[in-house]
C-alpha cells in the first residue's frame, strides 16, 4: 500500500477498489497441526501469542474476547469450528465495527499451512479492477439503449 | 472512520451510476455538474442528485468557484479502506510472527 500513489486516478482508482476489505495471511508453521490447533485455541497459549488476555470457547456461539497489550478490547463469537482444521469468529472493535476472522490448517512439507483471514465490512457492490470497468460499460450500453 | 462513516460509504457507492460518477472524477480534476452530465448518460438532474449522495458519503467536495460549483473527489474515506488493510496486515504479521516463537519455544 505504501508505494500507491494516492494522487493518481490509478491511485484513487485502486483506493476505491481496496474496498474490499479482506486480509489474507498464510505461513508455514514447524509444528504438527495437533500443536498449531492447541496454539488457536487454548486461552493460556493464545495470551502469547494473539492478545495478553484471551478467552475462547471453541465452540459455536461461544465467547472470543480478547484484550491486547494497548489496552484495546474486542469482544466476539465463535462462529465456526472443525476440530483441527478450521476455526471462524467474529470481534467488534471498541468503535463499532465488526470483522470476521477465520484461521484454517492443513498438513504441508515442512509442518503445518496456517491461513488466516480477515474480513471486515465489505462493499458488495464494489466490483474490482477490470471487471468493473466491464459491468459499467455493460451498464452504460443498457441505459443508452433503454434512452434511445 | 465510524462505522456509520464506512457504511455511508459503501451505501454511496452501491449504485453503478454513482461509480461512474466517482470514475470520472478520479482524474483528479474539478468539474461542474453539467460538465459531468454532458460525459455521462444521465441528466443535469441526475447528476446533482448522485453529487449530493457522495457529498453526504464526503467523497465528494464542492467548491464555489465564481459562479460555479466543482466538484471534486475527496479521496480520503477510500484512503481510509486501504489504511485499514494495511493495519490489519500488520497485526498479523505481528501475531503471527510471535505464533512462530511460540511454537519454536515449545519444541
Amino acid at each position: 500500500m505504501a508505494d500507491r500513489d494516492e494522487r493518481t486516478a490509478e491511485g484513487r482508482l485502486a483506493a476505491v477498489n481496496g474496498l474490499d476489505r479482506t486480509v489474507r495471511r498464510e505461513a508455514v508453521l514447524d509444528a504438527s497441526s495437533g500443536e498449531v490447533w492447541e496454539a488457536l485455541t487454548d486461552e493460556r497459549l493464545l495470551g502469547e501469542w494473539l492478545a495478553p488476555e484471551a478467552e475462547l470457547d471453541p465452540v459455536p456461539g461461544g465467547v472470543a474476547s480478547f484484550r491486547f497489550a494497548d489496552g484495546e478490547r474486542r469482544e466476539g463469537t465463535v462462529l465456526e469450528v472443525e476440530e483441527g482444521r478450521s476455526l471462524a469468529f467474529a470481534w467488534s472493535r471498541e468503535d463499532g465495527s465488526a470483522s470476521v476472522v477465520s484461521f484454517s490448517l492443513e498438513p504441508a512439507a515442512g509442518g503445518t499451512r496456517l491461513v488466516v483471514v480477515e474480513r471486515g465490512p465489505q462493499a458488495t457492490m464494489v466490483p474490482a479492477g477490470p471487471e468493473w470497468t466491464r459491468r459499467l460499460r455493460a451498464f452504460v450500453a443498457a441505459l443508452s439503449l433503454v434512452a434511445s | 472512520m465510524t462505522a456509520a462513516g464506512i457504511d455511508r460509504v459503501f451505501k454511496a457507492l452501491a449504485d453503478p451510476t454513482r461509480r461512474r460518477v466517482v470514475e470520472a472524477l478520479a482524474g483528479g480534476s474539478t468539474v461542474t455538474a453539467s460538465a459531468l452530465a454532458a460525459d455521462l448518460p444521465i441528466t443535469r438532474q441526475g447528476v446533482a442528485k448522485h453529487l449530493a449522495a457522495l457529498r453526504r458519503a464526503e467523497l465528494v467536495q464542492a467548491e464555489r468557484v465564481g459562479r460555479e460549483t466543482r466538484y471534486r473527489l475527496d479521496g480520503a474515506p477510500l484512503e481510509d479502506a486501504a489504511r485499514w488493510i494495511a493495519t490489519v496486515g500488520a497485526e498479523w504479521d505481528e501475531r503471527l510472527g510471535a505464533l512462530e516463537r511460540l511454537l519454536d519455544r515449545r519444541r
